[in-house]
């Protein structure tokens, strides 16, 4: 137990008395993500208020005043009208399609008459025409805030007509009770969404950043020779690796973790996200999680660093592993929910993905959680065994 | 007890490809230490000789553990390296120059760690150090970064964490390699104060001048075998060759007459 708390404090000191490692192994990655997604939340926010606040440059043929009136009246957008005459159609063509001119409504001669007519023999429902460009965003958004007029001008017409006879049926006009949302578990999912994926590409680049460098790293250099020539076990060295590594995985992840929760509300502008939601029960659990994924994600680095004859070979043979637990994430994003089969909390990451959705969406499973600390614990069990058998072959030790 | 034989020690390396090229051969095995037996007492340096690519550092990673042999053995003051490694690495101190140290690391940080690594008690670790490091002259550089001590302090900063528990075997190899020439002298001075501590000593070189002024035997190894192996007077006097770099051409020419040992 004492040469693991050298090994440990050894280990753990070589990282910590290294302003540049603990800057960027530990702040710098919850620093770039809050800055980064900051940054991507304002850029998004930025660009919504732009596009809205965008004068539209409209061209209309024969646009009845009603209408008229009624996009002049809302002061939601500011709308520059033009007359279709003032400009040949090619050209007004081309000023949509170049990004000038946002959208084009043509009405037929005499709308408003041919319409009050309806009633009449061999009445023939008039056509008014729009031309807008898709690809463009001022003029898409232009589009679909003058089609809200334009139908809820048909509306009213169509009302005039009919009265109440137009419509076949009311939907919750009158219903209180339309939207039953638990608001808490609504915010809940949208950081289940994210957070899994992201918690484990982090703790995944938390171990890379490192523990290549404290294992292939000593082979490498030479300086593991040196451990071994020493009477300590080849398994209390694995062991004191592995515990300071996920140390500093884990304060690396726990940065990632802060600067995602206070960036994520600004990434999801539209939104109410609101960390405060989580309960110190919800976040014991989220640690606890964290706590068996990092052992078994720093096992994995470990193993693998110890196999690899250089820091090189050893990222880039983590590197397939980190894909599969980034695509393993990305799952989440599409579930949504955390997978029922408590077989699936044996599957390493898997379960920590899942079991981290879970606890987001405020359904922790007991028996989820303790399935997937045990299995995480033996699995780590497993990889030190499998460190310890690396460090011993003199084949693995010392090729080159 | 405080002696260490080596018995009828082999190992065997299968040759890679590449290996196979480099060597010029066929043969997928190569033989580095092929049956060879010595035994070094307290009170002395035996000095393991021969080219290289001879056998003589796996002969000494073996002694040292880092390596376990194929067939024979090594029993270090009573413990064998095949049931006993751990309590081998106890006894003995390694050097060589493929053991390196963290360049991120003081020297003090170093001793201590290595110092607790071998059990030492606290209160001990520090009188050690002080005795070590000034009669290396670390003791000035003591809080310097390894990465930053010139090659001589460095040799000496492993010299003295290689023996922190004061071991009573000691193994270097090549413990003058590159080193200037007072730093040299103050390496070999060393090692034979730890002679006259009573301490089994064996050092492996290529400088004969360093074998001459310190060894009192000798092996010497040529394709994985013991050539010779006695005091240096007698194998003088077997070789007719007061010479004793003539000696070690007419001991490699004998062996290149009989043949290589790969198999």
């Amino acid at each position: 137990m004492n040469n693991i708390l050298t090994v440990f404090k050894k280990e753990f000191y070589r990282v910590m008395s290294d302003k540049r490692l603990i800057f960027t192994a530990i702040f710098l990655p919850g620093l770039a993500i809050y800055l980064m997604y900051s940054f991507m939340g304002n850029a998004i926010g930025n660009q919504v208020d732009e596009v809205e606040s965008h004068t539209i440059i409209l061209y209309t043929e024969n646009m009845p005043d009603t209408l008229r009136d009624q996009i002049v009246g809302d002061d939601q957008r500011d709308v520059e009208f033009h007359d279709f005459d003032d400009m040949p159609y090619d050209d007004i063509k081309a000023g949509i399609l170049e990004g000038d001119i946002d959208v084009l409504i043509r009405f037929p001669e005499n709308f408003e008459t041919t319409i009050s007519q309806y009633d009449q023999p061999g009445y023939v429902v008039p056509e008014v025409m729009t031309s807008y460009n898709p690809g463009e965003r001022y003029s898409n958004s232009a589009y679909y805030y003058l089609l809200s007029h334009l139908n809820a001008y048909g509306f009213d017409i169509s009302y005039d007509r009919l009265g109440e006879d137009m419509f076949a049926f009311h939907t919750d006009l009158t219903n209180p009770d339309h939207i039953i949302m638990d608001e808490q578990r609504a915010s809940g999912q949208s950081f289940a969404m994210l957070l899994p994926m992201l918690i484990v590409m982090f703790l995944f680049s938390g171990a890379m950043t490192i523990g290549p460098d404290s294992i292939a790293g000593e082979k490498e250099r030479g300086t593991i020779a040196t451990l071994l020539v020493t009477p300590i076990k080849r398994g209390e060295l694995a062991v004191g690796k592995v515990m300071s590594l996920s140390i500093i995985a884990l304060m690396s992840a726990t940065s990632s973790f802060i600067g995602i929760f206070l960036s994520l509300p600004m990434l999801m502008q539209g939104e109410e996200l609101d960390a405060n939601i989580y309960g110190v029960g919800e976040y014991l659990s989220i640690f606890g999680v964290l706590l068996a994924t990092v052992l078994v994600i720093v096992g994995l680095v470990s193993a693998i660093s110890a196999y690899a004859k250089s820091i090189k070979e050893a990222s880039m043979m983590i590197l397939p592993l980190y894909f599969l637990s980034v695509i393993v994430g990305v799952s989440s994003m599409f579930s949504g929910e955390a997978a029922t089969n408590p077989l699936m909390y044996l599957v390493p990451i898997y379960s920590s993905v899942n079991m981290l959705i879970g606890i987001m969406t405020f359904e922790i499973v007991p028996l989820h959680f303790l399935l997937m600390v045990i299995s995480s614990v033996v699995y780590v069990a497993i990889l030190i065994f499998i460190i310890n058998k690396l460090f011993q072959s003199e084949k693995v030790m010392f090729s080159k | 007890m405080n002696t260490l034989e080596v018995r009828n020690l082999t190992k065997r390396f299968k040759l890679s490809k590449k290996q196979q090229r480099l060597e010029k051969t066929d043969a997928t095995v190569k033989v580095a230490c092929n049956d060879v037996s010595f035994t070094a007492y307290p009170g002395e340096i035996f000095g393991l000789l021969g080219p290289n690519g001879a056998g003589k550092t796996t002969c000494l990673r073996t002694i040292s553990t880092l390596i376990k042999p194929d067939e024979g053995d090594v029993i270090v003051g009573g413990s064998s390296v095949v049931t006993a490694d751990e309590e081998v690495r106890g006894k003995i101190g390694f050097l060589t120059s493929e053991l390196k140290l963290e360049d991120h690391f003081t020297p003090n940080y170093l001793f201590r760690y290595f110092s607790r690594l071998h059990g030492i008690a606290e209160d001990a670790i520090e009188d050690r150090k002080m005795e070590l490091f000034k009669r290396f002259g670390i003791d000035e550089f003591m809080e310097v970064k390894v990465g930053e001590l010139s090659s001589g302090m460095k040799q000496k900063t492993s010299i003295a964490i290689s023996l922190v528990h004061d071991p009573d075997f000691i193994i270097f190899d090549e413990p003058t390699n590159g080193l200037d020439v007072l730093t040299a002298r103050s390496v070999t001075d060393y090692l034979i104060e730890l002679k006259n501590q009573g301490k089994t000593v064996i050092l492996s070189t290529h400088i004969l001048s360093v074998v001459e002024k310190l060894c009192d035997r000798v092996g010497i190894i040529i394709n994985g075998k013991m050539k010779r192996c006695d005091t240096l007077a007698n194998v003088r006097k077997e070789q007719q060759s007061a010479d004793l770099e003539e000696l070690f051409f007419q001991l490699v020419e004998e062996e290149n007459l009989l043949g290589g040992d790969l198999a």
